[in-house]
């Protein structure tokens, strides 16, 4: 896939991992697991990506004597998932028109 | 592979980054490692879920495009031993308790300091209440009659009074001794 277009949907699954309630990094890759598997690594980096694009923020919580980070969604982080649905309307009808011109040609 | 095994190995493959960033990262897999752990996982079976330091290193690699932060270590900027660093993310809440509490002990000595004071205080204004009163119940005594007791009293009424005065210049020297040392305190 191409990379700039998974790190898109990368983004936004994290996003939409958050959007219900805050999350914590090890709650988001399970929340994440059926639907794609993310390695601590890659999350660290888009989770840093979205704070920079402040999509969202970080507080850090005691939990259990120990420190936890917990991610908030901000406003920006809610309309970038607006955006990406309306993203998807529009690569669906690509897809579509992408797809009925091989249809013709066979 | 313990926690403290893999985080001191993560930090020694990051040694390249800037130590704020490194601290960063080894906060985000110490808490990942430890939220296995709470699931059930044992230490090992933790670590070796969040992966291999050559694979988290080589993703790094991929992940920062300026290959600046990369290339130089600034080792000569980062004072603290990566050992340091890790002890300090793995003990990390427990840090902050143990200055709480030497900040209570501190603080409570020196609450201690000041109610020696105070107490001296007191002693020398009760001193001063008793020499006075005791004074003129004994001219009260002596005039009722009772020249003897009246006598007596009113010496112990002036003894109280002149013990007053030596009471005095002890606890002016004793504010002076609390307020030095709280001098030197604040400066350290």
């Amino acid at each position: 896939m191409d990379i700039q277009l998974k790190r898109g949907l990368l983004d936004v699954c994290v996003l939409a991992a958050i959007k219900n309630e805050d999350s914590y990094g090890y709650k988001i890759i399970k929340d994440l697991q059926p639907c794609l598997a993310l390695s601590e690594s890659t999350l660290y980096t888009i989770l840093k990506r979205l704070e920079a694009a402040n999509m969202l923020t970080v507080r850090t919580v005691e939990h259990g004597g120990r420190l936890r980070k917990y991610y908030h969604i901000t406003a920006a982080g809610l309309s970038r998932i607006e955006e990406f649905k309306a993203e998807w309307q529009e690569m669906l009808d690509i897809y579509q028109f992408v797809t009925k011109e091989d249809a013709s040609h066979d | 592979m313990t926690k403290i095994q893999f985080l001191l190995a993560l930090g020694e493959r990051l040694s390249g980054l800037p130590k704020e960033e490194m601290e960063e990262r080894l906060r985000f897999y110490s808490e990942m490692i430890e939220d296995r752990m709470e699931e059930g996982l044992s230490e090992e079976e933790a670590v070796a879920a969040v992966g291999s330091v050559e694979e988290i290193g080589a993703q790094l690699g991929a992940d920062t495009p300026s290959p600046k932060t990369a290339k130089e270590p600034k080792s000569s900027k980062r004072k603290m031993p990566t050992w340091a660093i890790v002890l300090l993310i793995v003990g990390s809440p427990l840090w902050l308790s143990l200055l709480i509490a030497a900040f209570a002990v501190a603080l409570s000595l020196y609450a201690a300091l000041w109610s020696v004071i105070l107490a001296l205080w007191a002693v020398f204004g009760a001193l001063v209440v008793s020499g006075f009163s005791v004074t003129l119940g004994g001219i009260g005594v002596f005039c009722m009659g009772k020249e003897i007791a009246g006598l007596a009293m009113i010496g112990a009424g002036l003894v109280l009074a002149g013990l007053s005065i030596f009471f005095f210049f002890g606890c002016k020297a004793a504010t002076k001794g609390a307020a030095w040392l709280t001098k030197i305190w604040a400066r350290d």
